[in-house]
């Protein structure tokens, strides 16, 4: 394309995306909502300086160099040191009271939506791992010569494939939970895992045979076992084939990872849900999980794309 | 007709191939080939010349009849397929090299993964081999990154570095440039020349004259002729045989 129609059409774009962007604005205002960004970072991150409290009634006494804090109890016993704080709230002498402030530790602290965006990487990177393993056992078993092996690997993905994920989660958590005495993350973990690796099989599957025959002959005509020229021939090039689908798939297993709040692990979409009954700013909070959301699957994705990049230097 | 001789490294007697959708590739094919002869098998396109030669390393499964390579039968019950493929190279029409790798790595993945052979050791033998084909210069080189008659010398040299005792052909010069085919027949006249049993399919008349001990003519999944070259290209006596060299010479 000539260089003037890509600014041309680059301004296009932009212009394009401010007015969405001015039309969400206008229509809050439309509606009297009061942006106020400032309520969701404590949620984040809690720079708040935290107190120390006098465990009893008694008196402070500071050293001199104001580098130690000893709190002597009233009704005799042990003194406590306060060591930790960032600064001072009493004086030497003072009569303190069981609760009283006497000093205070300013200390980052991450807030209830960073804790449940890393639930949510957690789960999302534990049910990508278990995922690849069962999907590639079952996309192997679905092109396997033994009918059995084929049918019952067909049966797990249409059932998998066939029903929702929302079913499944409660199921391995009411059900398959129950039985086996699983926690709620690994009910969680396992559903999310299980539904994934149905597809991660088809992607596996289409992988492994759209490698030309000759290849695994070839395998084969140079004495490797099946296994052997598996692991060695053609898994390699289909892993390569496999990778854009498979970002798509694991893009889609960390969005899906949403729907474990239903049993009550707080990720990020169920922290977000606390989080606005908390401070009344919904639409603060939800955009704010929403490009958190995005920044996790964004970071997927590239780092796929970089790997992609690397596995090409023998195209 | 075909005695059992010591001397025979592959014999196959009177087999059959059904393709389950009721094809008749082969027809009671019976053959012995000598230690060290290179045998040259034509044929028009479909006659089962190709099916022939990949059931001599399992590749085809046959319906009756037996093969036996090196006094091993294929389907006796104690055969390893994988071990008796180990010894008989194949190099095929479209080379089939493995393209996630370098060609240097290409010749030593099976004697690395298959033989358990020492690394340096393999190094070693496969480098020789990428000399020996002539590509010592592109060893490091991709697949994609060499022609056609590079990449089918890098499957030779990849079939030789397991020490075979047998090497198949399967037509390795028809997916070839004509300016090609030249450097791979080279290859493979060096290999006869050092006394490698070689059975090789192909549409190469010059290469079969010229290098062939024997040379068998199949047609309809049946061998009908099989003669030294000399009588076999000036004196065919087989009609079919004659019909057919008219219409290639």
């Amino acid at each position: 394309m000539r260089s003037e129609n890509r600014a041309l059409w680059q301004s296009v774009y932009l212009v394009i995306v401010v007015a969405f962007c001015a039309v969400v604005y206008a229509s809050s205002k439309h509606i009297n909502y009061n942006w106020n960004w400032q309520r969701v970072v404590p949620y984040l991150i809690n720079t708040e300086p935290q107190s120390v409290r006098a465990p009893f009634d008694g008196t402070a006494k500071v050293s001199t160099d104001d580098k130690t804090l000893t709190l002597v109890p009233d009704a005799g016993g042990e003194p406590v040191v306060v060591k930790k704080f960032s600064a001072i709230s009493v004086n030497d002498g003072d009569l303190i009271f069981e609760g009283d402030q006497v000093a205070t530790i300013s200390n980052w602290r991450i807030g209830p939506i960073t804790e449940g965006m890393i639930t949510t990487l957690e789960i999302s990177l534990a049910s990508l791992v278990f995922a690849v393993i069962i999907g590639l056992f079952i996309g192997l078993g679905r092109i396997s010569r033994n009918l059995a092996i084929r049918q019952l690997c067909i049966t797990y993905i249409e059932i998998i494939r066939g029903t929702p994920l929302l079913v499944q989660i409660f199921i391995f958590y009411f059900f398959i939970g129950t039985v086996l005495s699983l926690d709620r993350f690994t009910a969680g973990v396992a559903s999310l895992a299980v539904f994934t690796a149905a597809y991660v099989a088809e992607i596996v599957r289409s992988g492994i045979q759209s490698i030309p025959p000759g290849q695994m002959e070839a395998a084969r005509s140079l004495g490797m076992t099946y296994v052997q020229a598996m692991v060695n021939v053609i898994l390699p090039q289909a892993f390569k084939r496999t990778l854009p689908p498979m970002a798509g798939q694991f893009i889609n297993l960390i969005k899906d990872s949403s729907l474990v709040s239903v049993i009550s692990i707080t990720d990020l979409t169920k922290a977000g849900r606390e989080v606005v009954s908390a401070t009344f700013a919904p639409f603060e909070v939800w955009f704010t999980v929403a490009l958190l959301y995005l920044v996790m699957t964004g970071a997927l994705s590239w780092m796929i794309q970089r790997l992609e990049k690397k596995l090409a230097a023998s195209d | 007709m075909h005695l059992q001789n010591a001397e025979d490294i592959i014999i196959a007697k009177d087999v059959d191939k059904i393709y389950p959708n009721g094809c008749h590739a082969l027809k009671k094919v019976s053959a012995s080939i000598k230690k060290g002869e290179v045998v040259v098998i034509i044929g028009p396109s479909g006659s089962g010349k190709s099916t022939f030669l990949r059931t001599l390393n399992q590749l085809e499964t046959i319906s009756s009849g037996s093969i036996v390579i090196d006094q091993v039968d294929m389907y006796g019950k104690n055969t390893n397929i994988n071990k008796l493929r180990e010894h008989v190279g194949m190099v095929f029409q479209s080379f089939n090299l493995f393209p996630h790798k370098s060609a240097l790595h290409n010749v030593m993945m099976a004697p690395l993964k298959v033989s358990k052979r020492a690394k340096s050791e393999v190094e070693e033998h496969a480098k020789a081999l990428m000399k020996k084909v002539g590509l010592a210069e592109r060893m490091n080189n991709y697949p994609s990154q060499l022609s056609g008659g590079q990449q089918q010398r890098v499957a030779i040299a990849r079939a030789l570095c397991m020490k075979p005792k047998i090497m198949l052909f399967d037509e390795p010069t028809s997916a070839l440039d004509p300016e090609m085919v030249g450097e791979v027949l080279d290859v493979m006249k060096s290999l006869a020349k050092e006394g490698m049993t070689m059975v090789v399919v192909t549409h190469e008349m010059g290469f079969a004259r010229e290098v062939a001990d024997r040379v068998l003519f199949m047609e309809d999944g049946e061998l009908l002729v099989e003669d030294t070259p000399d009588k076999f290209f000036h004196n065919p006596t087989h009609p079919r045989l004659q019909r057919f060299l008219s219409q290639v010479l």
